[in-house]
């Protein structure tokens, strides 16, 4: 009887992962640059972030942002590196620095989300 | 006067792989499509995961309140930022749609017609890096004509 004796981790559903996030980035970034360049104030003055951070549903969008592009980004640095036939000591340290890099940013940028305040006289929320 | 076979002398043209040069040797290579394709989508990605621990940093100054703020983006909407952030539209364009060729190569039978598919994301890439520039230069192009 046929027995799969191969790696257990072939590798497919990061192949699926990366696919299905990629295809949500898409859709977060058409959002992204219309919301940023439509008006120029909107991305890039602190009244105007402040305003739409009084919506929790627009922190839970930007927080599942940040997780699916750095999901994304390094599980793709990741994958440049697996087409190369690395010594154990050099996929361990490649794949630790990557993991405390993304996690490291993306507790940063939750942080940065967090930290906005909620008004109190805003209905919304 | 010696004569070779035509099979001798075919064969001593065959090139094989030259380990020591390897970097010329992958320049040289033929390149299609698809091989640019898949240069293109590894310099982007690495390019925008870069500009993501950036983006990230660059935000940084929303913890410390609005004239922090204020003040790190007025450098940012300087006319040097918004040409580099045009051209990081341009990456961000590229790795977009040539994901979605890869996802339709993979998913959707794409693999029979990639190259005109790569053909079609350059088109409608440069299309919208264009809309861009115009919607992003408005004030300075209308000041020209």
């Amino acid at each position: 009887m046929y027995k799969y004796r191969g790696s257990k981790d072939s590798g497919s559903k990061s192949w699926v992962l990366q696919r299905i996030t990629g295809l949500a980035l898409v859709v977060f970034m058409i959002g992204h640059y219309i919301l940023m360049h439509y008006q120029p104030e909107s991305g890039h003055t602190y009244g105007a972030v402040l305003a739409r951070m009084q919506f929790s549903w627009y922190r839970i969008i930007d927080l599942t942002f940040i997780t699916l592009a750095m999901y994304h980004g390094l599980n793709g640095i990741w994958n440049i590196f697996r087409d190369y036939k690395l010594k154990s000591w050099a996929k361990y340290s490649v794949i630790s620095l990557l993991i405390i890099l993304g996690l490291a940013f993306t507790i940063w940028g939750y942080n940065i989300i967090f930290s906005i305040p909620y008004l109190n006289s805003v209905a919304g929320n | 006067m010696e004569i070779k076979s035509k099979s001798e002398t075919t064969y001593h043209k065959i090139r094989t792989f030259d380990q020591r040069n390897w970097i010329s040797e992958n320049l040289s290579y033929k390149k299609d499509s698809g091989s640019w394709a898949w240069i293109l989508h590894r310099v982007t990605g690495i390019a925008l995961i870069g500009y993501l621990f950036l983006h990230i940093y660059s935000l940084s100054p929303l913890t410390e309140g609005e004239v922090a703020f204020n003040n790190k983006m007025q450098t940012f909407t300087s006319p040097p930022f918004m040409i580099l952030e045009w051209f990081l539209f341009a990456f961000v364009l590229f790795h977009s749609l040539n994901g979605i060729r890869i996802v339709i190569v993979d998913w959707a039978n794409g693999a029979k017609y990639h190259k005109q598919l790569y053909k079609l994301s350059w088109v409608i890439g440069l299309i919208l890096f264009l809309g861009m520039g115009a919607l992003m230069f408005a004030h300075e192009l209308k000041s020209v004509f």
